[in-house]
């Protein structure tokens, strides 16, 4: 059994992400309840320090490879026919990378104003 | 008494019908499957698969008021009335209550249930400790009888890939067995996500176990031994 063992990784990766989520979400808690957050400047100015801004980027780098894996499990458990599985899939795969992209630009964009 | 029981002849029958029967000499004690054998004396043409009548053979794993179990170690005392009897769900049915297998067992034989030794065998048996054995505990006593698999969604689902709770206790069996040698070839057969990797631990196999067996405890000790195989 190795790294390259696909269903023990995917299964893996998606518990650590669940995991990762659950300390991020408290550990955000705290960090935002020590700030005074009035106007859109303060919430932005959360993310500048690169600690939070990489932390905030694997979070939803996690949720979206978490949903990738929950949704694959839902198109094969319930879309019996493949073509529509795969047509389904990639739409999916699509969106999610998507979403990537944009939440990486958001954050970027933060830190570079 | 009053029972529906599933019939269907695929020779004559569009579709499965329910059926009733009603049975007046109900004994204390008699289980459901000395039910079924009263009620095939009335009327023949009935058919359900029975053997041991004691919970051993696995032949008569039914539906039962929605629930798998086996006729003969379900009393009739704890069923509620009309007591519907059906084949257990996600087989082909080949008459009445008699599905047809083929698929378990296939899936049963591909996770090769017997111990694969690369050494050179002793002269004597292969020796295990009394704590090695008790590992095999809740594990061998399976009786494939189908209940747990034939209850399982991703089992309905993806019958031909998911392997199903039953094969997957029984390769948990082996990969716990002290004297089997063929672990990585075992769990390198377990990956994808299809064979092992649907259970969504839904525990409709643990809930309906005449034998009380755990397969889902069984897999997550599987997917611990592939965690430490990895690091």
């Amino acid at each position: 059994m190795s790294w390259r063992a696909q269903g023990m990784r995917t299964w893996l990766l998606q518990r650590l992400s669940a995991i990762y989520m659950l300390l991020y979400g408290i550990g955000f808690a705290i960090y935002v309840i020590n700030y005074d957050v009035v106007d859109f400047a303060s919430w932005q100015a959360l993310f500048v320090p690169p600690v939070a801004n990489i932390a905030t980027l694997i979070f939803f780098f996690s949720i979206l490879y978490h949903a990738w894996v929950g949704i694959r499990d839902i198109l094969i458990d319930y879309v019996k026919w493949s073509p529509l599985r795969f047509v389904l899939w990639t739409l999916v795969t699509a969106l999610l990378i998507a979403l990537g992209v944009w939440v990486t630009m958001i954050l970027y964009s933060v830190v570079t104003v | 008494m009053l029972f529906k029981v599933q019939r269907y002849n695929p020779e004559t029958d569009k579709k499965p019908y329910m059926q009733e029967y009603h049975l007046d000499d109900v004994t204390s004690g008699m289980m459901l499957r000395d039910a079924l054998l009263k009620i095939k004396e009335s009327d023949e043409t009935l058919s359900f698969r029975h053997s041991c009548g004691e919970g051993v053979c696995g032949s008569d794993a039914l539906n039962i008021n929605g629930k798998n179990g086996l006729g003969c170690l379900t009393p009739l005392s704890e069923l509620k009335e009309p007591i519907e009897v059906r084949p257990v769900p996600g087989m082909p049915i080949i008459r009445d209550l008699v599905v047809d297998m083929t698929q378990f067992f296939h899936h049963y034989r591909a996770v090769k249930p017997y111990l694969t030794v690369h050494d050179p065998m002793p002269e004597v048996e292969l020796a295990q400790t009394p704590e090695e054995r008790d590992k095999l505990d809740g594990l061998y006593e399976c009786i494939l009888c189908g209940c747990c698999t034939t209850s399982c969604p991703s089992f309905w689902w993806n019958p031909d890939k998911f392997r199903g709770p039953a094969a997957l206790l029984q390769a948990y069996r082996f990969l716990a067995d002290s004297r089997d040698q063929a672990t990585d070839e075992r769990l390198q057969d377990l990956d994808g996500p299809y064979r092992m990797f649907r259970c969504h631990t839904i525990m409709n196999c643990v809930n309906v176990c005449p034998k009380e067996l755990n397969p889902t405890k069984a897999i997550h000790h599987i997917k611990q031994m592939m965690i430490k195989e990895m690091v």
